[in-house]
């Protein structure tokens, strides 16, 4: 659908590729559609792409070549790490997380606790924030994994975590300290190893980049067993035809995102101020995390008296895509989990709305934007 | 839009009469991580048709979470109903609590004219008040479990199968290039399916509690498991005399205690109705009464006890008329009004 006729603010959801992504995809698949596994000319073709992108892919976030391997997405990563080390026989492994975590690491979690390991889910704030306390006093000996998301996807709230790895290896050196930073990447620039993230989840689709196509980050000196069996592909760590095209197409969303980076969030977060004063003027609403430490291309507000659900049709109906806590199966919305964790009052959770923007926002997206929102309000209240 | 036949056809043929149509799939029931049931109706495969409907005729198209009203108000109803040694009709209850109330709401709200569903039941506009009739198609008629729309509502209300036979509708959906043009009916109380609504009610109250199963002499007949497997007029499961089949005739919940009787013994002449509300005005001739969904037409006369109570008098005593179910109302076609059949009922029939 053509930006002018629909005002997408979905972009935590998933971003438009970015046009060179889109080339360096399809130059990939038309020139170099090879098994990059193969042993001849257009395989090697194909396997020089694959490693270029990885060096550069890797360089983007602080860490070595061989410290990435390319998964499916998000959801292959976190799954990966979190579920596949927990193999001791007397379930004495323990695994901690946060009750704000995406549903990529929650289920898989849940998983882990099923299987009949401890798992801590570590409460957080009103804000949003991972309590610190909680998470430190949790940590002890047979702490195997702590997984924390950079930031969280519904709220934009950015969790402490630096603090947060510190604590861990002071306490359990040994403890795998993993996290999920699919929405943090969209617009923040991020090196694992000076924030001590020893693992990893990375999206392409959130950068602009395909879909189907993801990093999982494992620091030198761990290892973990492979989730795919199969071919010795990724260094056997991933068996799989290597989706070649799509790491091109991520290596060249990523070279433009960071390349304007800077350009990139500060409109972003220019429009988004924009856009939440001048609906703060009209509405009663409480803006998620104002106060604290968030992404910028997050807001999640909660319209006071106004159920969401129907403002999220109302919108739709009149051009702009937004968002309500996160999709069933059926398409139907639920209040989210992380809502939940936050305590958000039963009267108001059905009145929240994620608007998120994203690297192709224009300069006076903000305006319109507020316009569209404060138009529709008029007609459903 | 349910995902069958009778809403997709509504909605191609309100989109043929160029009108600007959304359709919304309510999700009412769900299961413990908020997935749709895999049976009976409102499955997910059952919003994925719907979906899918609305595709094809280029409408919007969504999924609207009414799972908080639909239990408070007809889940909670259902089971608290048969604790109560009571019949319920949760499609009555979600009519009038869910889908002619809430949803109405937030149509209003997008700045809809109307809501539109696929039942099978007839507007008719006579100088500005609204008349809710049979359908044409007697054999699909669902006015019934509409009784409790009155005019006002009705105004904001259309039903376009009214004058459609189900061949026909099925014969729309199929030149719409529908697929769901040759669905299945669904039949089931949506959030049991196919499953026994013994079970469903046991998972969330204590019914266990056993009790004694007797004639109207108070002869101990046999014991019962719990009041809430039973409905009047229920014949499976009850103790068999010699030769002539028995029928429950009434529930004693505060001694937790079954009557049976022989199936004369279910007969009623008088009972009362309360919550009565009426369409348009009030009417007292030429009235017939349905007693159940889809039952005959049994020749009445009413009289009013209280506002919302009235007596029932049929000209023709009738079988299995069940405390919870409804009385509604008409005068040939004409839907007049109904309300709750009470537990006063039996003892009326004993007098």
């Amino acid at each position: 659908m053509n930006k002018n006729d629909y005002m997408y603010l979905d972009h935590a959801a998933t971003t438009p590729l970015r046009e060179v992504a889109f080339e360096a995809y399809k130059k990939t698949e038309m020139d170099a559609y090879a098994n990059s596994s193969g042993g001849h000319a257009l395989s090697r073709k194909a396997k020089n792409i694959l490693e270029e992108s990885r060096e550069f892919i890797s360089s983007c976030f602080g860490a070595a070549p061989n410290e990435i391997t390319f998964t499916s997405g998000g959801t292959e990563a976190d799954n990966w790490i979190i579920k596949t080390p927990f193999v001791d026989q007397e379930k004495k492994s323990e695994l901690i997380t946060t009750q704000i975590e995406h549903e990529a690491v929650l289920a898989s979690a849940e998983d882990v606790d099923k299987k009949g390991y401890k798992v801590n889910f570590i409460s957080c704030d009103g804000d949003g924030i991972t309590n610190l306390e909680e998470f430190k006093q949790s940590i002890n000996p047979n702490t195997l994994i702590a997984s924390v998301m950079y930031a969280n996807n519904e709220t934009g709230v950015i969790q402490p975590i630096k603090e947060m790895s510190q604590s861990v290896k002071e306490i359990n050196p040994k403890t795998l300290f993993h996290s999920d930073v699919v929405q943090a990447v969209a617009t923040k620039k991020i090196d694992f190893h000076s924030l001590g993230i020893d693992s990893a989840a990375i999206s392409g689709h959130k950068i602009g980049g395909p879909k189907g196509i993801g990093v999982m980050f494992l620091k030198t000196g761990y290892k973990i067993p492979s989730l795919l069996h199969g071919g010795k592909q990724e260094l056997e760590r991933r068996a799989g035809t290597v989706n070649v095209s799509g790491v091109a197409g991520l290596a060249a969303a990523l070279k433009e995102q960071q390349q304007n980076l800077e350009n990139e969030t500060k409109l972003i977060e220019n429009e988004r101020k924009i856009f939440e004063s001048k609906i703060k003027e009209e509405f009663d609403v409480k803006i998620i995390g104002e106060n604290v430490n968030r992404l910028c291309h997050i807001s999640n507000i909660q319209f006071n008296n106004i159920n969401s659900e129907t403002l999220m049709v109302a919108l739709d109906l009149n051009g702009m895509g937004v968002s309500r806590g996160s999709a069933c199966a059926s398409g139907a919305q639920k209040p989210s989990h992380v809502l939940k964790a936050m305590n958000i009052e039963d009267e108001v959770i059905n009145n929240h709305l994620r608007f998120s923007f994203g690297w192709n926002i224009e300069t006076g997206d903000g305006t319109k934007s507020a316009e569209i929102v404060t138009n529709t309000i008029k007609e459903i209240i | 839009m349910s995902g069958g036949v009778d809403s997709s056809v509504v909605a191609g043929l309100l989109k043929s009469q160029g009108h600007d149509v959304i359709g919304v799939t309510m999700k009412l029931w769900e299961g413990p991580n908020g997935e749709m049931p895999e049976t009976g109706c409102c499955t997910s495969a059952d919003s994925e048709d719907a979906r899918k409907v609305a595709a094809k005729l280029d409408i919007p198209y969504y999924v609207l979470d009414y799972t908080a009203s639909f239990s408070e108000n007809v889940i909670d109803n259902f089971v608290d109903m048969y604790s109560q040694g009571l019949t319920p009709n949760p499609c009555v209850e979600c009519n009038r609590s869910v889908k002619f109330d809430h949803f109405i709401d937030q149509a209003n709200k997008l700045n809809c004219e109307k809501v539109a569903t696929g039942h099978y039941a007839k507007i008719v506009n006579n100088n500005n008040t609204f008349e809710l009739h049979k359908a044409d198609y007697l054999d699909k008629d669902q006015s019934y479990v509409l009784h409790m729309l009155d005019s006002k509502k009705l105004e904001k209300i259309e039903f376009p199968l009214g004058t459609i036979s189900k061949p026909e509708v099925r014969q729309i959906a199929a030149t719409l290039g529908l697929k769901t043009a040759f669905k299945k009916d669904s039949q089931d109380i949506c959030f049991v399916g196919k499953k026994d609504y013994r079970n469903f009610v046991s998972k969330r109250i204590d019914v266990s509690s056993k009790g004694l199963i007797v004639d109207k002499y108070e002869n101990e007949m046999g014991t019962h498991g719990g009041i809430h497997a039973y409905t009047i007029g229920q014949r499976k499961g009850v103790p068999g005399g010699q030769g002539e089949a028995k029928y429950v005739t009434k529930i004693d919940v505060e001694n937790n205690k079954i009557y049976i009787g022989s199936k004369d013994e279910l007969t009623t002449k008088k009972f009362l109705i309360d919550e009565v509300s009426f369409v348009n005005s009030i009417e007292y001739e030429n009235l017939s009464i349905q007693t159940r969904y889809n039952s005959d037409d049994v020749p009445c006369n009413i009289e009013k006890v209280d506002e919302s109570t009235y007596q029932i008098e049929l000209k023709n005593p009738t079988l299995g008329v069940a405390p919870g179910q409804f009385g509604v109302i008409y005068q040939d076609t004409k839907l007049v009004g109904g309300g709750r059949i009470t537990s006063k009922v039996l003892e009326e029939a004993y007098e």
